[in-house]
C-alpha cells in the first residue's frame, strides 16, 4: 500500500490562468514553468503522463507572452497548460493508445484536430496521458506503463479508460485534458478523481487524428476543474471538421455566455429502474443533486439494459474487427484481458451486432420523446467510489459485480445514442463521486448550464487532491 | 460459470415506452448521509477462476473452429479466458435478440444524435 501525501495546493482553473496571463498579473512561461515543475514533483506518484512536450511547451508560452507584449489580442484559453489521452496525435510522438504494440508505429505527422483548436484559443500542450489499452477500460490499469493512480488514494483507480486524464486533472497537474468516451471513459474517470468531464453529442466534437476505438460509439471530449472551464474549451473546439466521417455540419452556438442563466426554467428528472443507485454514496449525490435542482420527478429511460446489452455487443465486435489483423499477428503484446475480449468480439455472431445496431435507432426514438418532458435526466455517473488498483469485484446492492465490465453500467445506455452529458463531481469524504446530468442532442448549454448552478451553490466541486 | 443478475429483464412485448412519476426515494435516501469509507474498497477478491474446456460443450467447439477459421492464434492457456467473455456477449446478445423489431428497421451504423 502506499501512502498518500497531503498537500494544501489548490489547484488554479483554466479561467484563472487565462485571465492572469491576458491581465499580465502572470505569464504563460511562468504557468507552463509551474505546471512543468509539478509534473516533475506529483507525476511520479500519480503516473497520469506518459511523455512530457516541454520544449514544444514552453516555445508556445513564449510565443503567446510575446502576443501580449506587441499589444495584440489572446485567445480564452491563454497560457492554460493542457495534456491529451495518448490516443491522440501529437506531431512528433508515436501515438500509443496504451498499447505496446503502437510503440513500433511511426511518430504522428500532424496534430489531432482539437489540439490545433485549442492551441488556437491560446492553450499550451503538456503531453500525452495514460490510458487502459487500446480504451477497451473502465479502470485506468495498463500492464505497459502501469496504473495512473487516483490522487485522493494512490491506491485506488483513477476510472478508465482516460485514467490518466482523470488523474492529472484532478491531481492538479494540469487544469484541462482531453479524453475519449466509447462507453464511459470521460464519465467514469470524472467521477471516481472528482472532476467535471463533458462527453458532448455525438458528431460534435472532431475525432480527426486519433487512434479509435468503435467507429459508432467514439467520443472525445474534454475534462475540467469547473463547468465553465468545459464550456471554454467546448466553445474552443466545436465546429464542423471534414477531416472526421461523423463530423456534423451545423452552425456553431457558443455555450459559455448561457452559462449564467442558471437552472431556472429547467425541467429536471432523475433516471429511475435500471439506473437505481444501490450504493450509498452514489444515492447520496444523486439525491444531493437532484434537490439542489428541484428534481421532484423520477422519469424511466426505457429499456436501459438492452440498451447497455447493445452497446456491449457493439463494442465487442466492432473493437474485434479493428484489431483482427493485429490479433493474427501480435497477440502476445496485447494486455491478456483486452485480448481475450477481442477475440471472442471476433467469434461473436454479425447478426447480434446488427441487430444492436437496429436496435439503437429504436432506442434513439424512445429516449428523445423524454426530452419533451424534461430538459435534463439526472443519472449516477458511477455505482461506486474509487475501487483499490487491481480489485476485482465490487458490491452493487446485494450482488458482487466484476468491477472491470461494470463501472459504466450506468454510462453505456447513454452514449449508446450520443446524448451530451456532463459528468459532475460531489465532494464527499474520504473520495469524490460523479453524477451524470444528461441532456438532448446538441443541448450541451443545459447540461453546462445546470453544472454551473450546482457549483455555484457549493453542490458539486473539484475536490483538492490529497497528492 | 453464472454470473449474477442484478436485476430482471423487463419483458421485451407490450408497451416499453417512459414513464415519469414523482420522486418517492428523494428524501428518505438525501438523509443517508453516508460519507464513511466505501464498501467498494474493502472487498477486494480474487479473480474468478475461467470456466475449463469441456468435450461437451457446442461453446469450446466454436471457440476453436472459430480461431481456426479466422487464423486467429487461441494459446490453450487463453480458451478459458475467451469462451468465458464470449459467453457474456452472447447473453447479453440475447438480451437485444429477443427484443421484437419490424423488419424495416434501420440499423445505425453512422449514427447521427
Amino acid at each position: 500500500m502506499l501512502d498518500t501525501p497531503t498537500t494544501d495546493f489548490a489547484p488554479p482553473t483554466a479561467a484563472a490562468i487565462a485571465a492572469a496571463v491576458k491581465s499580465g498579473q502572470s505569464s504563460a512561461v511562468r504557468v507552463v514553468e509551474a505546471a512543468l515543475a509539478r509534473i516533475r514533483e506529483r507525476d511520479p506518484l500519480l503516473n497520469s503522463f506518459t511523455a512530457v512536450t516541454e520544449q514544444r511547451a514552453l516555445l508556445r508560452a513564449q510565443a503567446i507572452d510575446a502576443t501580449r507584449a506587441r499589444g495584440e489580442p489572446l485567445g480564452p484559453l491563454a497560457g492554460v497548460p493542457f495534456a491529451v489521452k495518448n490516443l491522440i496525435d501529437i506531431a512528433g510522438l508515436t501515438t500509443l493508445a496504451g498499447s505496446k504494440i503502437n510503440r513500433d508505429n511511426p511518430p504522428a505527422h500532424r496534430d489531432a484536430t482539437l489540439i490545433e483548436r485549442l492551441e488556437a484559443a491560446g492553450a499550451i500542450l503538456l503531453g500525452a496521458l495514460n490510458m487502459g489499452e487500446y480504451a477497451y477500460d473502465f479502470t485506468g490499469e495498463n500492464i505497459h506503463d502501469g496504473p495512473s493512480r487516483n490522487p485522493h488514494d494512490l491506491n485506488r483507480m483513477t476510472g478508465g479508460s482516460s485514467g490518466g486524464s482523470g488523474a492529472a486533472v484532478g491531481g492538479g497537474l494540469v487544469p484541462l485534458a482531453l479524453g475519449s468516451d466509447t462507453n464511459g471513459s470521460i464519465r467514469v474517470p470524472s467521477s471516481l478523481c472528482g472532476i467535471f468531464g463533458l462527453k458532448p453529442t455525438y458528431g460534435a466534437l472532431s475525432r480527426a487524428r486519433s487512434f479509435p476505438f468503435v467507429a459508432s460509439l467514439d467520443h472525445l471530449g474534454p475534462f475540467a476543474r469547473s463547468a465553465y472551464d468545459l464550456a471554454l474549451a467546448f466553445d474552443a473546439m466545436q465546429g464542423f471538421d471534414p477531416d472526421d466521417p461523423i463530423s456534423v455540419d451545423r452552425p456553431v452556438e457558443p455555450v459559455t455566455p448561457l452559462l449564467d442563466r442558471g437552472a431556472d426554467g429547467l425541467r429536471v428528472a432523475v433516471a429511475s429502474d435500471y439506473f437505481k443507485c444501490k450504493n450509498g454514496e452514489a444515492c447520496y449525490a444523486i439525491d444531493r443533486v437532484a434537490a439542489a435542482l428541484g428534481a421532484n420527478r423520477d422519469i424511466e429511460i426505457p429499456q436501459a439494459e438492452r440498451a447497455r446489452a447493445a452497446a456491449f455487443v457493439i463494442t465487442a465486435t466492432e473493437g474485434a474487427a479493428l484489431h483482427l489483423d493485429r490479433l493474427r499477428r501480435r497477440a502476445g503484446d496485447y494486455d491478456p484481458a483486452v485480448r481475450d475480449r477481442l477475440i471472442a468480439g471476433a467469434l461473436a455472431p454479425a447478426s447480434l451486432a446488427v441487430k444492436a445496431q437496429k436496435f439503437r435507432r429504436w432506442y434513439r426514438e424512445e429516449v428523445l420523446k423524454l426530452f419533451t418532458e424534461v430538459d435534463a435526466i439526472l443519472a449516477p455517473a458511477t455505482p461506486c467510489t474509487a475501487p483499490l488498483i487491481g480489485q476485482q469485484m465490487f458490491t452493487h446492492g446485494d450482488v458482487e459485480l466484476p468491477v472491470r465490465a461494470n463501472l459504466g453500467l450506468y454510462t453505456q445506455p447513454i452514449s449508446f445514442i450520443g446524448l451530451p452529458v456532463v459528468a459532475v463531481p460531489v465532494p464527499l469524504i474520504p473520495l469524490p463521486i460523479g453524477v451524470q446530468i444528461i441532456a438532448a442532442p446538441w443541448r450541451e448549454d443545459v447540461a453546462l448550464r445546470l453544472a454551473h448552478a450546482l457549483e455555484a451553490q457549493g453542490v458539486v466541486a473539484a475536490m483538492r487532491p490529497a497528492v | 460459470m453464472k454470473r449474477k443478475i442484478a436485476r430482471k429483464t423487463k419483458p421485451a412485448r407490450g408497451k416499453p415506452g417512459a414513464k415519469i412519476s414523482a420522486r418517492k426515494s428523494a428524501k428518505k435516501s438525501a438523509a443517508k448521509t453516508t460519507k464513511s469509507g466505501t464498501k467498494s474498497g474493502a472487498k477486494a477478491k480474487p479473480r474468478r477462476a475461467p470456466p475449463a474446456p469441456t468435450k461437451s460443450d457446442p461453446l469450446d467447439a466454436l471457440v476453436v473452429a472459430g480461431t481456426q477459421a479466422l487464423r486467429l492464434p487461441l494459446d490453450p492457456a487463453w480458451h478459458g479466458s475467451v469462451k468465458f467473455n464470449l459467453q457474456l456477449i452472447l447473453r447479453l446478445g440475447g438480451l437485444v435478440d429477443e427484443f421484437p423489431l419490424p423488419d424495416d428497421a434501420e440499423p445505425g451504423p453512422v449514427f447521427y444524435a
